[in-house]
């Protein structure tokens, strides 16, 4: 598993170099914007229920097929498993995204989920679709443009338009989970 | 690969749970010094060339070594501070540990090289060359722990 740090090391150790001003700059500022990294990841872990719910009944409301007798997420067995895989993907989206690499996720939840999601029979074309909703609930939580609470309503490090660089960040994150399902 | 962040999602990942309130105040208390450590990354890459020629002139000028190995020491102690760079980035032993320490005594024992020469290259490093001209008081702390880990290990 590598983080931003890590990752500089591996590619400065490919070319045989030390590591530079320039190669500097970027992990100065993953240093710099550390509080607001670590706020994002918390809009995350504070609204994981919320967040995967939500992705899931939104995946369902378009495909009202899934909860009838013969649907995949019938019965209520299988729609829980449904959950449970959205709280994995975001507790992966939120380990990379505190690490500023998306190595963890990659190893340890996309590697072979496709094929996985194909043996069991979960059509990956609802999950897809259940990670994009995912993927803009998150981003509309940093962001500060959801309704109901904003995240850092009380706190001062940062407003919503300053989270912009650090969701579109996490977003990359999910636009790889799709990636690897679709 | 080991460092401050790393630590945290691999004992998070190893429990099942979302990073916690205390892994959060763990992987800001490392950016704390972060400043001084890159600042020591930074400084030491640039005077990487110069730190290896000094130290290893001093060590071979009385003759106590073969002159015929010198060639292989610059090498290696220039891998050496490399790695001491990386690890300065990363915050954690992890590039020393991984490629620098675990074999290399061995691979330096069978090339019929001198580790004491290279201990005694890290040492003039720690203790002769005035690091303090190139960065701050801070940062140079962060260098002489890696440079005295390295020195343990060697010994």
């Amino acid at each position: 598993m590598l983080d931003a740090f890590s990752r500089t090391v591996v590619s400065a150790d490919a070319k045989g170099a030390a590591i530079g001003s320039e190669d500097l700059a970027d992990l100065r500022k993953y240093v710099a914007d550390a509080n607001k990294r670590i706020d994002a990841t918390l809009a995350i872990t504070q609204n994981v229920s919320c967040i995967a719910a939500d992705a899931v009944a939104g995946m369902v409301c378009e495909n009202t097929g899934l909860t009838q007798p013969g649907g995949h997420c019938y019965p209520t067995r299988r729609m829980a498993a449904c959950l449970r895989d959205g709280e994995i993907i975001l507790r992966y989206v939120s380990y990379a995204l505190l690490a500023g690499d998306p190595s963890v996720l990659e190893d340890r939840c996309l590697n072979g989920l496709k094929e996985t999601y194909l043996a069991l029979g979960v059509p990956t074309s609802n999950a897809v679709r259940a990670v994009e909703i995912m993927k803009i609930a998150t981003v509309a939580i940093m962001t500060e443009t959801n309704t109901g609470r904003k995240m850092f309503k009380g706190i001062n490090s940062g407003s919503g338009a300053q989270c912009q660089d650090i969701a579109s960040e996490a977003a990359s994150y999910f636009d790889l989970v799709i990636e690897a399902l679709s | 690969m080991k460092s401050a962040v790393t630590t945290v999602v691999s004992a998070a990942d190893a429990a099942g749970r979302f990073p916690s309130m205390s892994d959060f105040e763990s992987v800001k208390g490392s950016f704390d010094r972060a400043k001084a450590r890159l600042e020591a990354a930074e400084k030491l890459a640039s005077c990487l060339d110069k730190f290896t020629n000094l130290a290893v002139d001093a060590v071979y000028k009385n003759g106590s070594y073969e002159q015929a190995n010198k060639d292989k020491c610059v090498r290696d102690i220039h891998h050496y501070l490399r790695l001491i760079n990386y690890c300065l980035v990363t915050g954690g032993t992890g590039p020393l540990d991984e490629w620098g320490i675990s074999g290399m005594r061995e691979i330096i024992r069978i090339q019929l090289l001198p580790t004491a020469a290279y201990i005694e290259a890290f040492i003039f490093i720690r203790d002769e060359i005035k690091i303090n001209d190139v960065m701050g008081q801070q940062a140079e702390t962060e260098f002489k722990g890696l440079l005295d880990y390295l020195i343990n290990a060697l010994a």
